[in-house]
C-alpha cells in the first residue's frame, strides 16, 4: 500500500468527511418534507389532475359540442356523452355525461382531443373518496368541479 | 428519621460511604428515573436528529415538534399484545429482556455524576460495570436462543462473537487509562471516583495525558463501546436488512421495549465510563486554561443559561408554529414547556442548588455529547461486514491497544528509568 491511501486509512479521513457531510444536512430549513394538509405542493400548469367541464362564463352553457371525440379519444372508454340539438340556437348540447375517474390514467388524451377546449384536465389532485360510486362524475360535478372530502374528527 | 435525611447532606461523600441506606434508596430511584427519561428524551433526539440528517422532518404531528412522540409509542408498546411464540422456550424468553434490563440498569450503581452523587464509591468500579455490562451478552443469547427462530439466532450468535471480541480491545484501553491513574499517587485505583480524582490530582484530563496516547487509548474505546451497543455501523446484530430485527426479533410489545430500554441505558453506560475514564468525570472544562474563583463562579452559571436557551429556542418555537386553530393546543404546550424549563432553569440560579447541581451537568453534557455522536456515526457509516468487523476487532484495535498499553507504561516509568539508568552508567 502506497504512502496517501494509508494515511488516508490511519486518520479516518474518508469517515470524517461523510461526518462532514451529515453534519451540514442537519438545519431543519433544509427539510424536503411536505407537512401535506398545512403545506401543499407547487402544482405545475401542465399537470393533468381532475377533469373539469368548461361552462361559457358570459352565457353560462357548457362549451360541449357533443361531438364525441373526447369518449373516441379515451383509451379506457370511460366517457359516455350524450346529446341533442338545440332548436333555438342550433347547437348540439350535452343531455348526459358521464366521466368514470375510477378508469382514468390521467393520460389527458380526451383533453387534447376536444375541439372547442371545454374538456380539461385541472391541477386539483384531491380526488380520494369513501366509494367507488362517487367515482363517477356527471355533466354537475364536472362543471362544479369535485369538493376533495374533508377528514373530520 | 429527618436528622438521619439531613445530616448526609453535609457530609460530602456517597451515600454507600457515608452508610445511609435511605439515601442510597433515593439516589437509585432518581438514577433509574433520570435513566428512563434519558432514553424517552434519547429516543425522540434520534428521530429528529437522523430524520434532519437525512434532509427528513422526523416525527412532527404528536405534539409540537413530535415532542409527545415517545410517551405515544410508550403508551403502544405497553398496550400491544404480549404475544410468546408456541415453540419458544417459555422461561428463558421471558428472563432475556429481565436480565438484559437489570443488568444495564445495574451498572449505574457505580457511576459517580459528581463527588457526591453516586450510589457508591466501589474499589472495583470499573471492574464492576465492565463485569456487569458484559453479562448482557447472557441475556442477548437467552433471547436469541429461547425464540426457537432462525433470525434471533443468527442476531445472538453474531452479537455474543461481537462483544466478546470487542470486550477485549476495551479491556485493554480502559487498562492503560488505570495505568495513568497511578502516576502521582504512585497506586492506582479502579474506582469510578477515584480515577476522577487522579485526573483532578494531575491538572489534565487522560485523554490528553501523554499525548496521543490517551487519545489513543479513547480512540480504540470509543470504537469498542459502538460495537459494544451493537449500534451502527456495528449493528449486525440487528441488522434490520438481513435479520429482521436480531435477537429480538420475536419479542413485541413490553417485552420488546424492555429490550430497547436496556440498549440506551447500556449506552449510556459505556458513555459514561469514557467520560469518566478520559474526560474528567464531572469536572468542567477548562479548569487550567480559565481557572480561577471568578472563572469557578461564571462556571456555576452554565446550568442555569444552558437551560434558558433551551426554554428560549421553545418559546421561539411556539412563535413560529403556524397560527392554524388545530395547532394552538400545541402551540400554548410548547410555550408552556419552555415556560416549565425557564423555570427549572431559574431554580439552578439558587446558589445551594447551583453547588450541588453543577457536577451532575457537566457529567450529563458529557454524555449528551457521546449520545449525539452514537446519533451521528447512525446517520452516516454504512454497515460493516461480519468479516470486515471481525478484522477491525481483533487486527486493529486489539494491537493498537496493546502497543498503548505497553508505551503508556513505558512513557509512565520514565523518570524512574532514567534515574535507574543514571544510576547505572555512574
Amino acid at each position: 500500500m502506497s504512502l496517501k491511501p494509508l494515511l488516508r486509512k490511519v486518520f479516518l479521513v474518508d469517515l470524517i468527511k461523510g461526518l462532514k457531510v451529515t453534519f451540514h444536512y442537519q438545519p431543519p430549513s433544509q427539510a424536503i418534507t411536505e407537512q401535506y394538509p398545512l403545506e401543499r405542493p407547487v402544482i405545475f400548469e401542465r399537470f393533468r389532475g381532475q377533469p373539469r367541464l368548461k361552462v361559457d362564463p358570459d352565457k353560462g352553457n357548457s362549451l360541449c359540442i357533443v361531438c364525441n371525440l373526447c369518449a373516441l379519444a379515451c383509451p379506457e372508454q370511460l366517457i359516455v356523452v350524450k346529446g341533442e340539438r338545440n332548436p333555438v340556437t342550433k347547437r348540439k348540447e350535452p343531455v348526459s355525461w358521464t366521466y368514470d375517474l375510477s378508469r382514468c390514467m390521467f393520460c389527458g388524451l380526451c383533453a387534447e382531443a376536444c375541439s372547442t377546449d371545454a374538456l380539461e384536465l385541472t391541477q386539483d389532485y384531491e380526488m380520494a373518496l369513501y366509494s367507488r360510486e362517487g367515482m363517477v362524475l356527471d355533466q354537475a360535478a364536472l362543471e362544479r368541479g369535485q369538493e376533495p372530502v374533508r377528514y373530520v374528527k | 428519621m429527618l436528622d438521619a435525611l439531613k445530616s448526609y447532606l453535609t457530609a460530602g461523600n456517597t451515600p454507600g460511604e457515608a452508610g445511609s441506606m435511605l439515601w442510597a434508596t433515593i439516589y437509585i430511584l432518581v438514577i433509574t428515573l433520570g435513566i428512563s427519561l434519558a432514553v424517552i428524551a434519547m429516543n425522540w433526539l434520534e428521530r429528529k436528529i437522523l430524520a434532519h440528517m437525512q434532509i427528513r422532518l422526523g416525527p412532527m404531528r404528536v405534539g409540537p415538534h413530535g415532542l409527545l412522540q415517545p410517551f405515544a409509542d410508550a403508551l403502544k408498546l405497553l398496550i400491544k399484545e404480549d404475544i410468546i411464540p408456541q415453540e419458544a422456550d417459555k422461561l428463558v424468553f421471558w428472563m432475556a429482556p429481565v436480565v438484559v434490563t437489570m443488568t444495564a440498569f445495574t451498572t449505574f450503581l457505580v457511576v459517580p455524576f459528581g463527588r457526591t452523587h453516586a450510589v457508591t464509591d466501589m474499589n472495583i468500579g470499573v471492574l464492576f460495570m465492565l463485569g456487569i455490562s458484559s453479562l448482557g451478552v447472557l441475556g442477548i443469547i437467552m433471547a436469541g436462543w429461547s425464540s426457537n427462530s432462525h433470525y434471533p439466532l443468527m442476531g445472538a450468535l453474531r452479537s455474543s462473537a461481537q462483544m466478546v471480541s470487542y470486550e477485549v480491545a476495551m479491556g485493554l484501553a480502559i487498562v492503560s487509562a488505570v495505568l495513568m491513574t497511578s502516576l502521582k499517587s504512585g497506586t492506582g485505583t479502579l474506582s469510578m471516583i477515584g480515577i476522577v480524582e487522579a485526573q483532578n490530582a494531575q491538572q489534565t484530563w487522560f485523554i490528553f495525558k501523554f499525548f496521543p496516547l490517551g487519545f489513543l487509548a479513547f480512540a480504540v474505546f470509543a470504537i469498542a463501546m459502538i460495537a459494544e451497543t451493537n449500534r451502527a455501523p456495528f449493528d449486525l446484530p440487528e441488522a434490520e436488512s438481513e435479520l429482521v430485527a436480531g435477537f429480538h426479533t420475536e419479542y413485541s410489545g413490553f417485552r420488546w421495549s424492555l429490550f430497547f430500554l436496556a440498549e440506551y441505558a447500556a449506552m449510556l453506560a459505556v458513555s459514561s465510563i469514557a467520560v469518566t475514564l478520559w474526560l474528567g468525570g464531572w469536572m468542567r472544562p477548562f479548569p487550567n486554561w480559565l481557572g480561577g474563583a471568578t472563572w469557578d463562579m461564571a462556571f456555576s452559571f452554565v446550568p442555569a443559561l444552558s437551560l434558558f436557551v433551551l426554554a428560549g429556542m421553545c418559546l421561539l418555537g411556539a412563535l413560529r408554529m403556524p397560527r392554524i386553530p388545530q395547532m394552538r393546543i400545541q402551540t400554548v404546550g410548547l410555550a408552556m414547556f419552555g415556560s416549565l424549563l425557564g423555570f427549572v432553569g431559574l431554580v439552578l440560579l439558587v446558589p445551594a442548588v447551583r453547588d450541588r447541581i453543577q457536577d451532575i451537568f457537566w457529567f450529563v453534557a458529557k454524555v449528551a455529547f457521546f449520545m449525539y455522536l452514537y446519533i451521528w456515526y447512525r446517520g452516516t457509516f454504512p454497515r460493516y461486514r461480519f468479516d470486515q468487523l471481525m478484522r477491525v476487532g481483533w487486527k486493529v484495535l486489539l494491537p493498537i491497544g496493546l502497543g498503548v498499553l505497553i508505551a503508556t507504561a513505558i512513557v509512565g516509568l520514565f523518570p524512574q528509568l532514567t534515574s535507574v539508568m543514571a544510576g547505572v552508567t555512574q
